[in-house]
């Protein structure tokens, strides 16, 4: 069959699957609210009414409500394609919670880059949107230049330009540290203690996902590095989980603009007024900027620690070339995907998935609680 | 003439690979020397021609970006069509990173490209999933199979049937700049750990904490694999023992892991030493490696001047601990196999017999830097080019095919992690042996490869 035939055929029998499952939907709805004893016209009201949100309806239900109950019972397997399933019961759960330590470390990692990656998003994020609310010159090329990551993406043409970026050796962003340092000895300083943060702080962790601190002994008793050393960005697992949480900072354009506009909300008169009461610029911002704008920092926390769990795209680009490191960049969708992709896993990679799920409730569930102490919705 | 007698070499070299393999099909005989057949530029007319216009794919993973790809693309694909004006190939270019993942998801789904190019030691993987392939390339259906060199065609062989065609053969060896090494007062190229670890710290160049010139440059910071697999089988070891079990709680595991320890010490003394630029050609050529471990893919071209001042040694061994080791070269047999879900299986036999012949192979291999898997196509720069000449001599001595990788995903990802984590110190050394042992005895089993 030609190839067009068959797409037109296709399009014919969705449309026509359409149709019935809309008049269908519609009679058993009318069917229902007869027997509830509905009057005539409102029996049509009813007919009508669910005829017309059928087409969404049965979306909904064969394309959201039975994958998730696919998965739900995959989960409850062993499936390994192209073998059938086999009911394991909650073998694949127990397995992920208790005995297996690869999984444990994507956890962990996962949890290392939303506590702090999000708070150093919402920082930067806050930072930038407080100066280009300034009414400066030029003020439209700055929040074009400071959004334009977020229109970029994290797609793979801009995460490869990230990964030559990265390069210890000759890359951008070491290029230019070294400029910097040679050109401002305080700069190398804090340089160094930098590096030394960072790489005490992930032995540490390493340290804790191992058993092992072998890694951080050697770290903490060598002490500040040598006044040559750049970050290791790719190159090193101590420095991984910092390269990924640069470019989540890097991307922080749409916490930005959220707190734009929260800022450009904030009433001015409250400026003058804490003025005229001797507040000074700090004190304004602590007093008054913050509280006002705890709704949009709310917002972004919710939203930037959903995107930080569910992180996938940085990790498996930055991350392919490097096999031999990428254990400990791992994030559990990442997990997620080597599982169910790489190996087949289908029960296990849905019960990956779930558990996943969970986290994010719990998170947000938390954070929905803790929202009454922080947050100021009145004026 | 002189090329000639290279040519007996690279045959019996390519032949001893198969006594390294786990026979799965009956061996075909050896031949010691390439039968006088002619080239093969077409294949002879099949009755296996479509009616209806059909779209071959073909997963490609050994390529050379512009250069591969265009003669398959702008040469193969057309002159194919010629023969068969139905048909119309559709090449799709992955790297080995995204190979596993493509190809499982081809079989998941059930579709995807009809030919599939795979790694060495894939077989053992995907062999139930491919087509059977004997009514189409066996001895009786086209005798041109005979040309295959046996080695290679065991490769491509699951539980009797033919699954695929070799298409390119690739061994790889030690290469040193014997110049640089003179620089650093080193007079040839190592032979043993020992030699290889004194040669890697005194040829090594930092400068401000940086690699300007690294020692010895395998893939990665000198955690390859494949390369700690070739050692062990040097040092006598195996990495199954006769019951199926991984080995590697034997000390020849534990020596080659501990020699790869030491020498990337010598050419990082740390682990902050930030590694070689992003390499923009050959490191042998450009001076930024004094040794490589590879193939002739990541060396110069096999007709740079530089192959005057290169030394190539087959592999390194530990004779004072093992008296028994002996270098190995290991041997890469890649291959095109046709999928199992393949609705096209009888025109996709009939491309592997296109691409296959003596001509197309020889073309392919020569732009690859890899040796043509067909003794026919053993000519021309096989016989011309020093490099060339070299490994297939080397590989005759020492060669071993790398093949029979049992979950060869998984495993990889053991050893890679492992290793890893003991080359950054973040466990010692019987702790690294123990947990691969463990984690692939474990996938062993699930896999239902071991009681």
């Amino acid at each position: 069959m030609e190839p067009y035939r068959y797409t037109l055929l296709w399009a014919a029998g969705t449309v026509l699957f359409i149709f019935i499952s809309s008049v269908a939907l519609g009679a058993i709805a009318r069917g229902i609210a007869q027997r509830c004893g509905y009057s005539r016209n409102r029996l049509e009201d009813v007919f009508a009414g669910y005829a017309f949100a059928a087409p969404w309806i049965v979306g909904f239900v064969l394309f959201v409500v039975a994958p998730v109950l696919t998965s739900l019972y995959w989960s409850l397997t062993i499936y390994r394609l192209p073998n059938p399933p086999v009911f394991v019961g909650l073998a694949n759960y127990a397995k992920l919670l208790f005995r297996d330590p690869d999984f444990r470390a994507a956890l962990l990692n996962t949890l290392y880059i939303a506590v702090f990656g999000v708070p150093a998003q919402l920082v930067v994020a806050l930072a930038l949107a407080i100066l280009l609310n300034q009414r400066v010159r030029g003020e439209g090329f700055y929040r074009t230049a400071f959004y334009l990551p977020v229109l970029l993406g994290t797609n793979a043409a801009v995460l490869l330009s990230w990964v030559f970026m990265f390069n210890a050796n000759t890359g951008f962003l070491n290029q230019i540290l070294r400029l910097i340092a040679r050109a401002f000895p305080p700069f190398q300083e804090l340089l160094r203690l930098f590096i030394f943060i960072v790489e005490s702080t992930n032995a540490a962790f390493l340290g804790i996902q191992t058993g092992n601190f072998t890694l951080f002994q050697r770290v903490w008793q060598a002490g500040l590095p040598s006044p040559e050393r750049v970050p290791l960005w790719l190159e090193n697992p101590l420095w991984l989980k910092a390269a990924i949480i640069l470019l989540l900072v890097w991307s922080c354009g749409n916490m930005m603009l959220i707190y734009l506009a929260a800022l450009n909300s904030v009433p001015p008169e409250f400026y003058e007024a804490a003025q005229v009461d001797g507040a000074g610029p700090w004190q304004r911002f602590r007093y008054i900027t913050l509280p006002l704008i705890s709704p949009a920092t709310f917002y972004n926390l919710v939203v930037g620690l959903i995107a930080v769990l569910q992180l996938f795209e940085q990790p498996y680009v930055l991350l392919r070339d490097r096999p031999t490191l990428a254990q400990s960049g791992y994030t559990v969708v990442y997990y997620l995907w080597r599982a169910t992709f790489r190996f087949n896993e289908i029960g296990y990679g849905a019960a990956i998935s779930w558990i996943l799920t969970l986290l994010i409730l719990i998170v947000t569930l938390v954070q929905f609680r803790l929202e009454r102490r922080w947050v100021h919705y009145d004026l | 003439m002189r090329g000639k007698s290279w040519i007996g070499w690279l045959i019996v070299g390519i032949l001893v690979l198969g006594a390294c393999q786990q026979p799965a099909a009956p061996s075909p005989t050896p031949t010691a020397a390439p039968p006088p057949a002619a080239p093969t530029a077409v294949p002879s007319p099949s009755p296996a021609a479509p009616a209806k216009p059909v779209t071959l794919k073909v997963l490609i993973v050994d390529y050379v970006k512009d250069k591969t790809d265009k003669w398959l693309e702008n040469e193969v694909a057309p002159a194919f069509k010629q023969k068969y004006p139905n048909v119309n190939v559709e090449f799709i270019y992955v790297n080995w990173g995204t190979l596993d993942e493509t190809i499982q998801g081809y079989f998941a789904a059930g579709e995807g490209a009809d030919i599939l190019n795979l790694g060495s030691e894939y077989i053992a993987e995907y062999g139930d999933r491919l087509a059977p392939l004997n009514r189409y390339l066996g001895p009786d259906a086209w005798p041109e199979i005979k040309q295959f060199i046996p080695a290679t065609l065991e490769t491509v062989t699951w539980k009797g049937e033919i699954r695929g065609l070799p298409w390119l053969v690739a061994p790889r060896a030690y290469m040193c700049r014997t110049d640089l090494l003179k620089e650093a007062g080193i007079e040839r190229a190592p032979r043993t750990f020992k030699e290889a670890i004194e040669q890697a710290r005194k040829t090594t160049i930092i400068e401000g904490n940086a690699l300007k010139r690294a020692g010895i440059v395998t893939t990665g910071k000198l955690d390859d694999w494949q390369e700690y697999i070739a050692l062990i089988w040097a040092l006598g070891g195996e990495i199954y023992k006769p019951n199926g079990e991984p080995a590697f709680d034997s000390p020849q595991a534990k020596a080659a892991l501990k020699f790869m320890y030491d020498r990337r010490r010598a050419v990082y003394p740390d682990e902050t030493v930030a590694d070689l630029p992003p390499a923009t050609g050959s490191r042998l050529a450009d001076g930024t490696a004094v040794c490589i471990w590879g193939n002739l893919w990541g060396a110069p071209d096999v007709k740079d001047p530089i192959w005057e001042k290169i030394e190539f040694v087959p592999g390194l061994t530990d004779p004072e601990n093992f008296p028994n080791s002996k270098p190995v070269v290991q041997v890469f047999t890649d291959w095109l196999a046709v999928a199992g879900y393949s609705k096209n299986v009888e025109i996709a036999a009939e491309f592997l017999k296109f691409l296959g012949s003596a001509e197309n192979l020889n073309r392919y291999n020569r732009d690859f830097g890899s040796f043509p898997p067909r003794k026919d196509a053993q000519t021309g720069y096989v016989q011309e080019a020093k490099p060339m000449i070299t490994m297939a001599q080397l590989m005759a001595e020492y060669g071993r095919g790398f093949a029979d990788i049992r979950e060869t995903a998984k495993f990889r990802e053991i050893l890679q992690k492992q290793m890893s984590a003991y080359f950054t110190d973040q466990q010692d050394l019987d702790t690294t042996l123990k947990n691969i042992q463990e984690q692939y005895t474990q996938v062993l089993r699930e896999a239902g490869r071991l009681p």
